[in-house]
């Protein structure tokens, strides 16, 4: 199995990122030295990460070094913040709590279902205690929207 | 003079400012203490539980949010071994070998102290020079604006440690996220790919807590649990014997001294501090063997020099607005979202701010103090409580945190995407901090360089014929040079240190 070296991975992201950037700032107005015009900063800044990105991805080419990332407890709280926007934006506060909550527990493999349940139920109760009765913030506890 | 620090006392002495000061500082220290998580953690999720407050009440809070961060971190680092910040990695050095020892109380208490003699004498030093900088700043132009701040940048990319490429991309990602929105000359959107929400920028918090936050907590979930700590922390044991004080006295003046020059520098101002701190110490030990085992010196001098340095850090911020670290980006945002726009007109215009806001910093030190002595035991057991328990919270809190800053759940979806990248670029030795940098400083720069080049006629050497732009630009210029010049030296001392046996342990 070919181990693709991580630094390479993430330089190459880089590359990337720069060369969008260019790619999308060339349509911007440039203006000139004197008057510059919305163009000038990205296109110079894209282009410098565009080169230093391509200046890293030689060198990790050169020196490759193994890095591993921890895929479970990365997926899992990823995931759990998206699960928390999109249940925030669909069904309200606890809901969503409930949510972040369970799925980020997810990152270790004997967490168990109860324990998750119980830390949801205490840390909504708690946050609906903060926000919505002590700080007074307006927002929905629960609601079904699309 | 008297006048106004009356005046700073009068305004943060208020029992309501108070209360606050003290919810501040206490739930600074309790997220600085979970492992990963520091000052600018602490001040991003606690940030939107500013807004129901008035502006100096918040800030007066968030101050101690940020000190008890600070301090918090101390604590992390001391028992666990793993350093928050670098700056914390410095009073790793002995605090850990102390706590082996079974000392963790005294190792403690000295921090506790040597923040507070640091805190105290950077805050004497902010406001002796504050309002003589911010005079100084009326006269600054857009030019003189740039160059400084780009010698922030720069210092930020050379005085950090680690690659200079890698800093270097980080800072130019970090300018080009900053262009993202609406341009503030011609009012085009850049980068806003149809997202009403990107038109005002990307939030400053959700990049933030995606960096630092989500990406901490991901990386921390698996060394977290293995970690044990069986140190017990009690009252007495904290409590140093006379001798064992007599010799911080010293270490705690120097540390302080260093501090507070070196924070004023914008860039890696603590970091720097700490480091000095202790070679310093080294340097005019008699018996230079005691330190990295254990020694009280090593624990005083770089706590004291990177609290002066922390409150010396505000010089800058508050009386230019210009921001020399991640953590005081940050707080200039928070300054921002509260209506206060840093710079040289805070000092004159809003008096009772300023003074109150110093006034504050000194009684969030006070605070740290007689609060953290008494309670360490509690924090100890926070530090035991089963990790499991408290990542979940964590990252909710994260989320509420960002939610609730713009009601967004668009930038709820940003912190996935920083999250994500963010432990990338941990685990490749990628810093964040130099993104922050860069991402507060960009449209800054920008508008200042657009403004400089249009007085200068699209003539850059004209711009740079200033007196004042110019020998800040050569300053940049010749960090760049040692930058570069240290690197190539080290490389072939590595190289001939290869070469040889090893002579030196």
């Amino acid at each position: 199995m070919n181990i693709i070296s991580l630094r390479l991975v993430v330089a190459s992201i880089l590359a990337l990122i720069g060369l969008c950037a260019l790619i999308i700032a060339i349509e911007y107005d440039f203006g000139t030295a004197r008057r510059m015009g919305p163009g000038y900063f990205p296109v110079i800044l894209s282009a410098i990460l565009t080169v230093l990105a391509i200046s890293e991805i030689i060198s990790s080419l050169l020196k490759p070094e193994v890095k591993l990332l921890d895929w479970r407890p990365m997926i899992a709280i990823l995931s759990a913040v998206a699960g928390f926007a999109v249940s925030m934006y669909l069904f309200g506060m606890i809901p969503a709590f409930f949510v972040v909550i369970i799925i980020t527990t997810f990152s270790e493999r004997r967490f168990g279902w109860f324990p998750a349940l119980i830390l949801a139920s205490i840390t909504s109760f708690g946050a609906w205690l903060l926000f919505s009765k002590f700080l007074g913030m307006t927002m929905p506890l629960f609601q079904i929207g699309f | 003079m008297l006048d106004n620090i009356l005046l700073g006392f009068s305004t943060a002495l208020t029992p309501e400012n108070l209360l606050y000061c003290f919810v501040g500082v206490f739930l600074g220290t309790f997220i600085g203490v979970l492992p990963g998580l520091g000052s600018l953690a602490a001040i991003s999720m606690l940030l939107p539980l500013s807004f129901y407050l008035e502006p100096t009440t918040a800030l007066i809070m968030l101050a101690g949010i940020y000190y008890g961060g600070e301090y918090g971190g101390s604590i992390a680092s001391i028992l666990l071994n793993l350093p928050g910040t670098p700056s914390a990695a410095v009073t790793c050095l002995d605090g850990n070998p102390m706590a082996k020892q079974g000392r963790a109380g005294k190792a403690l208490f000295i921090t506790a102290i040597a923040s507070f003699v640091g805190g105290s004498i950077g805050v004497i030093a902010l406001m002796g020079f504050g309002p003589a900088i911010a005079r100084m700043g009326l006269s600054f132009g857009p030019a003189d604006y740039f160059a400084l701040m780009l010698l922030g940048l720069v210092a930020a990319v050379t005085v950090g440690g680690g690659s200079m490429v890698k800093g270097l991309i980080m800072v130019v990602l970090g300018l080009l996220l900053g262009t993202i929105g609406t341009d503030v000359t011609s009012g085009d959107f850049r980068y806003t790919f149809g997202f009403l929400e990107l038109r005002d920028g990307v939030s400053l918090v959700a990049i933030a807590m995606g960096l630092f936050g989500i990406a901490e907590v991901v990386s921390s979930v698996r060394e977290a649990n293995s970690r044990k700590i069986t140190e017990k922390v009690t009252m007495r044991s904290m409590l140093p014997t006379k001798e064992e004080m007599k010799k911080t006295y010293g270490p705690m003046m120097r540390g302080s001294t260093i501090g507070c020059f070196l924070g004023a520098l914008p860039g890696a101002g603590t970091v720097i501090a700490a480091f000095l701190a202790y070679s310093t110490e080294i340097r005019i030990a008699k018996d230079k063997s005691i330190f990295g085992k254990g020694a009280i010196q090593g624990v005083a001098a770089p706590e004291s020099a990177n609290n002066a340095a922390a409150q010396t850090a505000f010089i800058p911020t508050l009386t230019i607005g210009i921001p020399g670290s991640a953590t005081m980006s940050i707080m200039l945002g928070a300054l921002m979202i509260h209506g206060i726009t840093p710079g040289p007109l805070l000092v004159t215009d809003h008096p009772k701010i300023f003074w109150g806001l110093i006034a504050s910093f000194w009684i969030g030190n006070l605070f740290l103090l007689v609060l953290n002595i008494p309670l360490i035991g509690l924090w100890v057991k926070v530090l035991q409580f089963p990790y499991k328990y408290i990542y979940p919270v964590v990252v909710a809190l994260i989320c509420i945190g960002v939610f609730s800053m713009r009601t967004s759940v668009f930038d709820v979806g940003l912190v996935v995407i920083f999250g994500g990248l963010g432990y990338l670029f941990q685990r490749v030795g990628y810093s964040a901090a130099p993104l922050i940098l860069g991402f507060v400083l960009g449209p800054m720069i920008e508008e200042n360089l657009r403004r400089a080049m249009l007085m200068a006629r699209g003539d850059p050497y004209r711009m740079m014929s200033d007196p004042l732009t110019g020998t800040i630009l050569a300053i940049s210029a010749l960090m760049v040079a040692w930058a570069v010049f240290g690197a190539i030296r080290s490389l072939t001392t590595a190289r001939r240190l290869k070469d040889m046996p090893s002579s030196e342990g």
